[in-house]
């Protein structure tokens, strides 16, 4: 007989347990293989033929002493087939759960379709914002070494600008004075008139330092950027183009380097086009020349227009700057009191200049959209919370045949990370087209808007949200699902810690962080959208219906004469008027509501000369007469302008209520006299025939100030370039028509920026509109998250709720009754989130209070109006399952288990 | 494909051991049984369909007990060697009955999935 404990060693060998314990297993498994072997004999079987019959027993799938050993050592039970690596196996177990999870989610569409709904507009908001913001606000200017770029600004702030432009000469003894720049730049608007190719065409332009471009350390694209003699005054005309308009107006001409433009009727040679990605400081510039200051513009300490940039010495920092340039600016004060008393420096990073005062309004679209993506996570946690109760059985049962809990926990995971993933594909497409209605709403005088776009960065920020999104949401129930004591579940209505007490309790309070959540955004969303209604309702003064406005400005060369400039004026208001559908028409230095133009400091008859630093500074407007009718604005005091009022007859103006007010208070300033400066001969003197009503010049949202109108007849100061008409008909229908008329008068003169005075209104408040129509939108997807939240959490507590329901009914309860319990909860856990939200509203919408206009940021009404509308739809979100309920037929609830 | 080949032999691996667990069980529910005895009844009552060897069946064996759901004692009986007997636990019985349900609910949807592809 053979020897089967030797067999049965021999292949247990290596197995380290106790000697005794050994024996045992030795002796049983010897037992079996004699059992075997003596029965194969009794069938008759010869004796070879039965000892490798029973050596078989041993020859399994597996070595011996790997199944012993992995019992006796309770090694983690991961199967290692043979010939295959631990590799595949994972691979095959990824394969397999992701095989599984696809069927879960294609079986409950319901679920799912709500589940990814719900991640998708979280995470398509967070990118389109995020792409906003990372375009505007992170991604670094395309200039070298961009940090080191500052704006340099005369700071008069007694005057009512802490940021205004700078005046050359303050701007040549900064540049020549300080220690702390290695480079300055100055920076002022010149448009030209590009005529002699096609259309007259106004070019928007700059005349710029030639040390711009290198301290900016942008090389052109073609050509050269200016030399330092060419920035003097009496040098050939030189002009770098922008790409765009090198390829709009000449093809993208590779020989347009040396050609000659005609410009303002003046010979420019090009010696340059910039790149593509080139801009400053606007991104609609067309075309730089040299400043090539004059001898007298570079003494002018009184015409306050450039930009000054400037880059900071390696290793200073802006606050040194800024101490240096405010002592330089106190010595200038006291060497020139007549022009520079009150009159200080200040400096801010270029960056924050391009990014202007949209930043606040960003970052709290930022914190809405993080906001609303925590309400969508707080959602499908729910959801896959209430799910996981529902799959308990399911679950006991895969850990009953053996299924491994980290297995389960795997697989739940793959589940929810497999719904992020769904949910930032769709959020992705949600991204995408809410970027392109996004884009049509960024108020277009943000720099940088023009390059927003779905980046790589932004990409890996949205895979990063979501992936992160599933493992939040995932962790919490797959831990409590696998946490199940199975032997408890598999029983008949057993109730585990998913249906149980901490699981509710759980659901309840992801609903009431929902509602807080929510309550906060819609807060937020209430305020700015009250603040944009009184913006709106503002009255600027004038009327902006049926009115049609375009710029005409005169070259200088050609109408540098008073007579030439004044007949044009008046021939184009006389021919435009005559046009059918014109009900009038008029011309002024600068339109209503486009935050410029020109102020003036006049002194009035018989009072003082006010100190340096306090002078009266009033808002001078140079007009047509026809120009108050045109605008329909109100006079009320004294007579218009009129076409009486020639060169040879006595100056007059027409001044605003406030001027009037602030000026002659308790007086009638009709007949008083005043002048522009100081006034040298008695033909200076300027009479008030008229008081008409205030009228926004610059935003709306800024109080007036005192304003005057000359007629463009007596006054030369400053030079209309804005023609208004009034319409009868659709104002746009007569673009083309006054077009032509213009051309008529002058086949040269370019006509741009035509629009209706509408247009205009809707522009100045574009960056309202924009951040209350996101923030709305966002408020609203939260309320709708929020909304479909309490609605699962109370259908779900409902229906665990069904076989108390139906005894309580059976019994004899009221419907009311059951319906006042089962909303009940539900309104305690809304009113637990309402309470949270106004406490945190209180503490956040304060960051918001620059975007607010007219209302404070903890206006009463809109707090009770938003927390009484959260409470009505939670109320309408937990009554519809509860009512639901009780249409059940206790008996049906009763058998419900 | 090689991969749908690793997964259904892991599917049947899953199962054979959730079944074996089941089989073992409910062999020893209404009386005690040694080893050799337990595989022999699985062969014949599986008409061979069902067949394990002394490599598979004992880890099993050893594995339950382990888990405290059967417990294995030396038995000596006149005239013969002594052999390891294994009983029911009071554990086991409880496992015995939830596993039966389970296995029960299983078949059940099997059978209704199948039979739904068959109509």
């Amino acid at each position: 007989m053979p020897d089967w404990n030797d067999e049965v060693r021999k292949r247990l060998r290596g197995l380290k347990v106790s000697p005794a314990n050994e024996a045992e297993i030795v002796e049983e498994l010897a037992q079996h293989l004699d059992d075997v072997y003596q029965r194969a004999l009794a069938s008759g079987a010869g004796e070879a033929e039965a000892k490798q019959m029973a050596l078989n027993e041993l020859n399994a799938e597996h070595p011996l002493l790997i199944e012993v050993q992995r019992y006796e050592k309770h090694a983690p039970e991961e199967v290692i087939l043979p010939g295959e690596t631990r590799r595949l196996n994972v691979l095959a177990d990824l394969l397999q759960d992701l095989r599984y999870a696809t069927r879960m989610l294609w079986k409950n569409p319901g679920f799912t379709t709500v589940a990814v709904i719900a991640l998708a507009l979280g995470i398509g908001a967070n990118t389109a914002i995020f792409s906003v913001v990372n375009t505007v606000l992170l991604r670094p200017l395309p200039y070298k070494a961009p940090e080191q770029l500052v704006m340099v600004w005369e700071d008069a702030t007694r005057h009512g600008y802490p940021r205004d432009t700078p005046a050359a000469a303050n701007y040549v003894d900064w540049r020549d004075q300080n220690s702390v720049f290695s480079g300055m730049a100055a920076i002022a608007d010149s448009n030209f008139n590009l005529t002699g190719v096609g259309d007259p065409e106004r070019l928007k332009g700059r005349r710029v330092s030639a040390s711009l471009f290198p301290l900016l350390g942008v090389e052109p694209h073609l050509g050269r950027v200016f030399t330092a003699a060419e920035d003097q005054p009496g040098t050939e005309r030189v002009a770098v183009l922008s790409h765009r308009l090198w390829q709009r107006r000449f093809g993208g001409d590779a020989a347009i380097v040396g050609k000659t433009l005609t410009l303002n009727n003046e010979s420019y040679t090009v010696v340059g086009v910039m790149p593509a990605r080139f801009q400053f400081p606007a991104n609609d510039d067309e075309l730089w020349v040299p400043i090539a200051f004059t001898a007298q513009e570079a003494a002018n300490r009184n015409r306050h227009y450039l930009e000054v940039v400037a880059r900071l010495k390696p290793g200073v920092s802006l606050e040194q700057a800024q101490t240096e340039m405010t002592t330089i600016g106190a010595r200038l004060q006291q060497q020139y009191p007549q022009s520079n008393a009150d009159l200080g420096v200040a400096v801010n990073s270029l960056h924050e200049h391009m990014v202007g005062d949209i930043k606040p309004a960003l970052l709290i679209l930022l914190g809405a959209v993080g906001l609303v993506l925590l309400i969508a996570c707080a959602n499908v946690a729910n959801l896959l919370l209430a799910r996981a109760a529902i799959r308990q059985k399911e679950i006991a049962l895969r850990v009953a045949l053996g299924a491994r809990r980290w297995r389960l926990l795997r697989q739940f995971l793959t589940e929810s990370l497999l719904l992020a993933t769904f949910g930032g594909i769709v959020g992705l497409a949600i991204a995408y087209v809410g970027l392109l209605v996004l884009g049509s709403f960024i108020p277009e005088n943000i720099s940088q808007a023009r390059e927003i776009s779905l980046d790589l960065k932004v990409l890996g920020f949205t895979l990063g949200v979501s992936l992160l999104t599933g493992l939040v949401f995932g962790l919490a129930p797959a831990i409590q699902a696998v946490r199940l004591n199975q032997s408890e579940t598999l029983k008949e209505g057993g109730r585990d810690s998913v249906t149980g007490r901490s699981g509710k309790r759980l659901r309840g309070l992801l609903v009431t962080a929902e509602v807080a959540v929510s309550l906060v955004l819609l807060i937020g969303a209430g305020l700015l959208i009250n603040s944009f209604l009184r913006l709106r309702s503002i009255d600027p003064g004038f009327r902006a219906d049926n009115l049609l406005t375009m710029k005409i400005e005169l070259p200088e060369p050609k109408y540098e004469a008073f007579e030439r400039r004044e007949a044009f004026y008046t021939d184009l208001v006389q021919r435009v008027q005559s046009l059918a559908g014109v009900r009038s028409a008029a011309v002024t230095t600068n339109l209503p509501l486009y935050r410029q133009g020109n102020s003036i400091s006049v002194r009035i008859e018989g009072r003082p000369e006010p100190p340096p630093g306090q002078e009266l500074i009033v808002v001078t407007r140079i007009i047509s007469p026809g120009y108050f009718d045109t605008m329909s604005i109100p006079l009320l005091a004294g007579r218009q302008l009129t076409d009486q009022d020639t060169e040879t007859t006595q100056n007059v103006v027409v001044i605003s209520e406030t001027m009037a007010r602030r000026h002659w208070p308790g007086e009638d300033p009709v007949g008083k006299r005043l002048s522009a400066g100081r006034p040298r001969s008695e033909a200076d003197w300027i009479q008030v025939v008229g008081v008409v009503k205030d009228v926004r010049q610059f935003e709306l949202n800024a109080e007036p100030r005192p304003q005057m109108y000359l007629s463009y007849r007596q006054a030369a100061f400053f030079f209309p370039e804005d023609l208004v008409v009034k319409t009868d008909v659709d104002p746009a229908s007569l673009a083309a028509t006054v077009r032509k008329t213009v051309w008529e008068i002058d086949k040269d003169q370019p006509v741009s920026n035509i629009r209706t005075m509408d247009e205009i209104l809707a522009e100045s408040i574009a960056r309202q509109r924009f951040s209350m129509l996101l923030l709305g939108i966002f408020a609203g997807v939260a309320l709708l998250l929020a909304a479909v939240g309490i609605y699962g959490v109370m259908s779900y507590s409902v229906a665990q709720r069904t076989h108390e329901i139906g005894i309580r009914m059976a019994l004899g309860a009221e419907t009311s009754a059951v319906l006042k319990l089962a909303v009940g909860y539900g309104l305690k856990l809304v009113i637990a989130g309402v309470v949270i939200g106004l406490i945190a509203a209180f503490a956040l919408t304060r960051l918001m209070s620059t975007l607010l206009f007219g209302v404070t940021p903890t206006d009463p009404a809109t707090f009770v109006v938003i927390s009484v509308l959260l409470i009505c739809v939670a109320a309408i979100a937990s009554y519809i399952p509860a009512r639901r309920a009780t249409k059940v037929d206790p008996l049906v609830a009763l058998r419900y288990e | 494909m090689a991969m749908s080949y690793i997964g259904s032999r892991m599917l049947d691996r899953e199962l054979k051991k959730g079944s074996a667990e089941l089989l073992i069980l409910s062999l020893l529910e209404t009386q005690p049984r040694h080893g050799y005895d337990i595989g022999t009844l699985i062969e014949q009552r599986s008409k061979g369909h069902l067949r394990f060897n002394v490599a598979s069946l004992y880890p099993l064996l050893y594995r339950l007990e382990k888990r405290g759901w059967i417990q294995g004692r030396w038995v000596e009986k006149s005239g013969q060697r002594r052999r390891r007997y294994y009983r029911l636990t009071a554990e086991g019985k409880k496992i015995l009955k939830e596993q039966r349900n389970s296995w029960r609910e299983f078949v059940e949807a099997i059978n209704s999935i199948t039979g739904l592809e068959h109509a």
